[in-house]
């Protein structure tokens, strides 16, 4: 269909939805287009290589084709697919016996990793080195997929608790690297929704 | 409240992202995966109901069809005779009444059945 792609561009990813649900994979195409990096983007702060990141963004974005219909439009589509690609990405890691190394680990010492970079700025990317893998995936699928604790847990097969204070841990050293921002304090009463569940857990 | 406001920032920090500078390739690189997918199933599919279409001809053909096709034929013949009596032009009945008629039918089924799969495919 010569012509679509960019009448496609001009659509509300909810119209979108719609007609890839409808089997125009034109459609999907350009969601894919819109969102692609962002889901490429949350499996690398998770963890995952430059290249794992990319198969497992592809194999996510094609479930999320055939699951279409599912998506009710509760909730944005890139949240929704960065939930798969944070649960496939899991599953990659549980079926090559990596999950269960990262789950044992200890979390770093926080002397050596929150040494005294508050006074700069850094970006997420550098931050997030800080953290033991296990703090890294908790806090991203928190923060990044919006996955709620409880939901965490259920994916990567922890204990609540446990879940919860990686992501504790992790926040800490997070806060100590990142640089406070004139933003905080210009949300602090914007009334802004957290799009996360993470009260629920 | 420091808490929120640190998880609030966190989450826009999440949500920022440079976008890759491959992110058209990546992009098309699905939509060929999505296509390829979906022309695979279309042909397995059609031929699947070309196959089914098949064997069911096969078992119309095998069981005693021909029987009744040739006292059809008969009555077919009666008929045209019948009928020449009364128009001129009964060409067509008597020509589609021999054998030729019951393939030209069998084909036709097999190509129905392989289009109606090909067409359940698309809509579902």
């Amino acid at each position: 269909m010569p012509g679509t792609s960019s009448s496609f561009a001009s659509l509300h990813d909810v119209e979108l939805c719609a007609r890839a649900a409808a089997g125009e994979r034109r459609a999907f195409g350009e969601l894919v287009r819109r969102h692609g990096s962002a889901i490429r983007h949350l499996l690398r702060r998770m963890g995952a290589q430059a290249a794992e990141a990319d198969d497992v963004a592809q194999d996510a974005l094609l479930a999320a084709f055939e699951r279409i219909a599912e998506f009710r439009g509760e909730g944005t589509f890139a949240g929704w697919v960065k939930r798969i690609a944070a649960r496939q990405y899991l599953r990659r890691l549980q079926r090559e016996k990596r999950l269960t190394a990262i789950a044992a680990e200890e979390g770093r010492d926080e002397a050596d990793s929150a040494g005294g970079d508050a006074e700069h700025h850094m970006d997420l990317e550098e931050a997030l080195k800080a953290l033991s893998q296990a703090e890294r995936l908790c806090v991203s699928m928190c923060y990044g997929a919006g996955l709620s604790h409880g939901e965490a847990a259920e994916a990567l097969n922890l204990p609540l608790g446990t879940v919860k204070s990686h992501v504790k841990r992790g926040l800490d050293k997070l806060r100590a690297r990142l640089a406070p921002s004139g933003d905080d304090r210009a949300d602090a009463g914007s009334g802004v929704v957290l799009e996360g569940r993470r009260s629920n857990g | 409240m420091a808490d929120l406001d640190f998880e609030r920032r966190l989450e826009r920090l999440f949500a920022q992202h440079p976008e890759m500078p491959d992110s058209a390739a990546f992009a098309e690189r699905i939509e060929r995966r999505l296509d390829r997918g979906w022309n695979l199933r279309r042909w397995l599919i059609g031929a699947a109901g070309v196959a089914g279409g098949v064997v069911g001809a096969s078992q119309l053909v095998m069981s005693n069809l021909f029987q009744r096709v040739e006292s059809a034929e008969q009555s077919a013949r009666v008929l045209s005779q019948g009928l020449a009596r009364v128009t001129p032009t009964t060409d067509m009945v008597s020509a589609l009444s021999g054998g030729y008629g019951v393939w030209i039918a069998v084909g036709l089924a097999v190509l129905t059945m392989g289009v109606f799969a090909a067409r359940l495919v698309e809509e579902f």
